[in-house]
């Protein structure tokens, strides 16, 4: 693939180059346009097809544009706030060295809403691994290196983790997925932009952070080509070094520059050197504004002497961000960075330093020792190039025979197997490395509901949720219905915690693009996810491509389509968690339950298959939804819980596990046997561990009138039970000890995650 | 004059904010105060030092910050019976300067905060922390009940107490054990604690009673919107569960 060592240009962009040029590209310009039309920052087979989602509507502030998107949250004291929100993925590097990939991936995106003017208060973490019951394997290696990467630099910044899933299958062995979301909190009227703004001719450009080292060259490119085993010593050069001890720093001295920007009435531009260095930084913030850049590589503030220039100017180091600021600032922004956060003692060489100057003339500029080394067009650099790739349907599966499951397998062993499933088991050995409190302003942490919500202006009762979801399961099966099914599970998960859903981000985890197959599950999933956005009303405001997942004999990842679901909650007192609250309440199911176990957990533990997927019927959920909220706002809802991996019956048992703690009041449940509510509309096995979706909810006896009237014209509500004072779940005249229960979930990731 | 507290700001501390909104919800005058700007803490009444991990936790936890210059003026005003709180990372550095339990040298630790029990890993949980000295021996509880059981959160990868047996009859014997894990329901065991501190101990006082250290965060379930499993009948802002250590913290400085 790659003509020139190093560098991933396919002949056709080269000759571009040379054409428009008139010559031969430099070294430097050779290395920046690698960097600037790789898949990972020119979205170049992605971006025609991103168009086609949903990206406005009354809650949208800032579409994806910007390194974050913004959705309106809601007012305050006179206040508009925002939520700002960017999703990523850092796949490749987490594969190759797990901990400073995972590290880094954090690291990242919270660059990312931190140049918003944000304040970071959040962070979540959708993880696929490959198989990990081989203790000595590679995959158990990188599911633990992600895991305290992850841990190692979200706390040591300070930011809580408040959401995440965790997915097992063979096939990401040789390709993990490890996706970050950052949510952040800003006025809407203090949002800083990631462009130079209107009459920034002139002014200085100021790079802070980290002194520039050899670390992080080829990144851009690195993640846009398929792993190589062989490789493996020199992908490692191209992976990033975490320094969450700086970053911590740097973010409050940033929120510290903030305050000072507010005060002055000052509006400039701020933006994250993510791929392409201070290139690709510096060249898209002036470009978008509509200017060039002169930039002094000699006046970077570097680790190591002798770097060549290239290495400098598209080299990836971390913990970087680049200011747009009149020259008159300039003194006090340097002042606050390296004398009041004295970033220079805190890392070597470390510290807030011009760098160069916007012009009016559209080139990008690079000097390095007196010479020009780059010199072109800078909208020729940054304007978009697409690649047009050939494009086949996808056949729709067959209609589903939704004859009941027999399995002759017993009820209790199946609630045995479905529990200590790994798609299915107690997350909390992983999480409770994560610190879920920082900030004080958690509500929900992890493991207390689907979603994860916080109280983020402190004084107000204003509160936001954030969950993630995508289901591989479900993409072995059809992609576009997956991809809605990915959306409608983020959805529901905001829901239940009686939030609004108010917006989405996507990140589009596929194998290589140039064939067919790939590209096809793209298509199909934007097609997906655009349906499921359009149907709840939830647009995308930011989201991240990242194609070529898969190893170096072609083995591409299950497609995937990961999506963070943004909840608004106008007052934190009608917040609803899982865990069941007292005895005596009654139980719903919202959401009929269907014939179609395809991508099921049941099916799974049983070794079989099926081809097909819950339908997803938008009135009737939206109608579900509704009667969620408006519970939820009359304050009907004890506890409430989404349904999804392993059904109704894990659904039920996560509620009650909570309560099996030691010095607690144990609240258990006994619920009906499925035919006293489906009355045969769905088999007891389909009933107990399907996966269409729904909610149990636990309503008081008093207020059971109350939700009825208002559940009166809303299809697909069951009284299915009652919650009891015994560590006990009763279905089909069967009981099972909830602390037995709990042990058997609880056990298989204590192993991986001691 | 309005008794001011200081809460310190070493590089890499992580939980000044919430911290300092605390103290402020439960009546304290509270500012956060940096370590390039430390010359002012002289003429602060109280400190408090915050969770997070100062200089990136290097050597140990709190090793280094408690060599800083900060901690000159906060060893200085705790000698002359200035109140000292340290919360996680704060109660790391107040072992490693020596002030708690403060038996030894100043900066001459004798029992320190290190890595947890069973494994060694960073661990965030809710827990209950257990009064565990008569109130009126340290200012900084002498308005809590009897027995007080407070909800926390510990989070962190250095909580487990290490010292030497003989040490640790010295700590009991001299009542510097001020908190114990415990369960919600007050009762103590093994199980309630998260990372095998030694006696189950979560929280040192000096023997002067006015330096106090506690590893898990009651600041972190200090709302009533922290616990929504948990309502304890309070409007959902107001300051309730690990609320009521930090008032009695800001009235201890209010009659100091």
């Amino acid at each position: 693939m790659a003509e020139i060592a190093g560098v991933a240009l396919r002949s056709d962009e080269l000759t571009r180059i040379r054409e428009r040029l008139g010559r031969e590209p430099s070294a430097v310009e050779l290395h920046a346009f690698d960097a600037q039309w790789s898949e990972h920052c020119s979205y170049k087979s992605s971006r025609h097809l991103l168009k086609r989602l949903p990206t406005s509507g009354t809650c949208v502030v800032l579409g994806p544009a910007e390194d974050s998107g913004i959705l309106h949250l809601g007012e305050w004291n006179g206040e508009r706030y925002g939520i700002v929100i960017a999703h990523e993925s850092h796949n490749h590097p987490s594969q190759v060295v797990p901990f400073e990939g995972a590290a880094t991936g954090i690291g990242g995106i919270v660059r990312d809403v931190l140049c918003m003017g944000a304040h970071v208060i959040a962070v979540a973490d959708p993880l696929r691994f490959g198989r990990i019951e081989d203790p000595h394997s590679h995959q158990r290696y990188v599911a633990q290196g992600v895991v305290d990467g992850i841990s190692a630099y979200g706390n040591a910044i300070g930011v809580p983790n408040i959401a995440g899933d965790l997915y097992f299958d063979e096939r990401f062995d040789d390709n993990c997925l490890v996706n970050v979301v950052a949510m952040g909190i800003v006025k809407e009227s203090q949002v800083i932009h990631s462009y130079a703004p209107p009459g920034a001719d002139g002014w200085d450009i100021v790079l802070v952070g980290k002194a520039t080292d050899p670390s992080g060259f080829g990144g851009a490119s690195f993640s846009s080509l398929t792993l190589d085993a062989q490789d493996e010593d020199s992908n490692k050069g191209a992976v990033q070094v975490p320094d969450p001890f700086l970053k911590s720093v740097i973010m409050r001295a940033s929120y510290g520059v903030f305050r000072f920007l507010h005060e002055q009435g000052l509006t400039v531009g701020f933006k994250d050197l993510g791929a392409g260095g201070i290139m690709g930084c510096s060249a898209e913030i002036v470009s978008a504004g509509g200017y060039g850049a002169r930039i002094d590589l000699d006046a970077v503030n570097v680790a190591v002497e002798g770097m060549r220039p290239e290495v400098i100017a598209v080299g990836e180091t971390q913990e970087r961000l680049l200011w747009v600021v009149p020259p008159a600032v300039t003194p006090e922004l340097l002042r606050i960075y390296n004398e009041e956060f004295t970033l220079p003692e805190i890392a070597y060489n470390a510290r807030a330093t011009k760098i160069g100057t916007v012009t009016a003339e559209k080139r990008y500029v690079l000097r390095y020792r007196g010479r020009t080394v780059m010199d072109v067009e800078i909208e020729f650099l940054t304007g978009s190039i697409r690649d047009d790739l050939p494009f086949a349907e996808i056949a729709a599966p067959q209609a589903s025979s939704e004859r009941p499951l027999v399995t002759g397998v017993q009820l209790d062993e199946l609630i045995e197997r479905v529990l200590a499933h790994p798609d299915v088991c107690s997350r909390e050995p992983l999480y409770r490395r994560y610190d879920a409190v920082v900030r004080g302003c958690t509500v929900i942490p992890r493991g207390a509901a689907g979603a994860g919500v916080l109280a983020p202006v402190p004084g107000s009762p204003l509160g936001v949720a954030l969950a993630v979801a995508g289901n591989p399961r479900y993409s072995h099966i059809g992609v576009r219905l997956a991809a809605e099914h990915a959306v409608y599970e983020a959805v529901r998960k905001v829901v239940a915690t009686g939030a609004r859903a108010i917006g989405l981000t996507d990140c589009l985890n596929f194998g290589n693009p140039r064939k067919s197959e790939h590209y096809n599950e793209l298509v199909a999933a934007i097609e997906g996810l655009a349906r499921a956005s359009e149907r709840f009303g939830t647009p995308f405001v930011s989201g991240n491509v990242s194609l070529y997942n898969e190893s170096a004999n072609g083995r591409a990842i299950p497609a995937s389509p990961i999506v963070a679901c943004v909840g608004a909650l106008s007052d934190i007192d009608t917040v609803v968690t899982m865990t069941l609250k007292q005895a005596g309440s009654v139980l719903y199911l919202i959401g009929a339950p269907q014939g179609a176990l395809g991508g099921s957990v049941l099916l799974d533990v049983l070794g079989r298959s099926d081809a097909h997927l819950p339908r997803i019927e938008y009135d009737t959920i939206l109608a579900q939804h509704d009667l969620m909220y408006k519970a939820a706002q009359a304050r009907l809802l004890r506890s409430a819980h989404a349904i999804g991996n392993g059904g109704l019956i894990v659904a039920l048992c996560e509620m009650a596990f909570p309560t099996m703690r030691k010095g607690r009041a144990h609240v258990g449940a006994q619920i009906d046997d499925a035919w006293q509510w489906t009355h045969g509309s769905a088999g007891d096995l389909e009933a107990y561990f399907g996966e269409s979706g729904g909610f149990v909810v636990e309503v008081a006896a008093d207020d059971v009138e109350t939700f009825e009237g208002l559940a009166d014209d809303v299809s697909g509500v069951y009284e299915i039970g009652v919650t009891i004072d015994r560590p006990i779940f009763v279905v089909d005249d069967q009981a099972f000890d909830l602390h037995r229960l709990r042990e058997i979930w609880c056990a298989p990731l204590r192993e991986v995650y001691p | 004059m309005n008794k001011r507290i200081a809460v310190l700001v070493f590089p890499g501390t992580n939980s000044e904010e919430e911290t300092a909104r605390l103290l402020r919800d439960c009546g304290g005058d509270a500012h956060l105060v940096h370590w390039s700007r430390a010359q002012q803490l002289p003429t602060f009444d109280a400190y408090v030092l915050p969770g997070g991990f100062a200089y990136e936790d290097r050597i140990r936890a709190g090793a280094v910050a408690a060599h800083d210059v900060a901690m000159d003026h906060v060893i200085a005003g705790a000698q002359k019976g200035k109140l000292v709180l340290g919360i996680c990372n704060g109660a790391q550095i107040l072992l490693e300067a020596g002030l708690v339990p403060g038996t030894g040298k100043i900066r001459r630790p004798t029992a320190a905060f290190t890595r947890n029990g069973p494994v060694p890993h960073f661990v965030c949980t809710h827990v209950h922390v257990k009064l565990s000295i008569d109130p009126a021996r340290s200012p900084i509880t002498a308005v809590l009940p009897r027995e007080a059981v407070i909800p926390s959160w510990t989070a962190n990868g250095e909580g487990r107490l290490a010292a030497s047996a003989e040490h640790l009859r010295e700590l009991e014997d001299g009542n510097h054990v001020a908190f114990v894990y415990a369960h919600e329901d007050g009762s103590v065991d093994d199980s309630a604690s998260p990372n095998q501190s030694a006696l189950g101990i979560a929280g040192l006082v000096n023997r002067d009673g006015n330096v106090l250290a506690l590893m898990p965060h009651p600041e972190r379930d200090a709302w009533t919107f922290n616990h929504p499993d948990r309502r304890r009948g309070d409007a959902i802002l107001a300051p309730s569960g690990g609320a009521v250590f930090f008032r009695s913290f800001v009235e201890a400085v209010r009659r100091a």
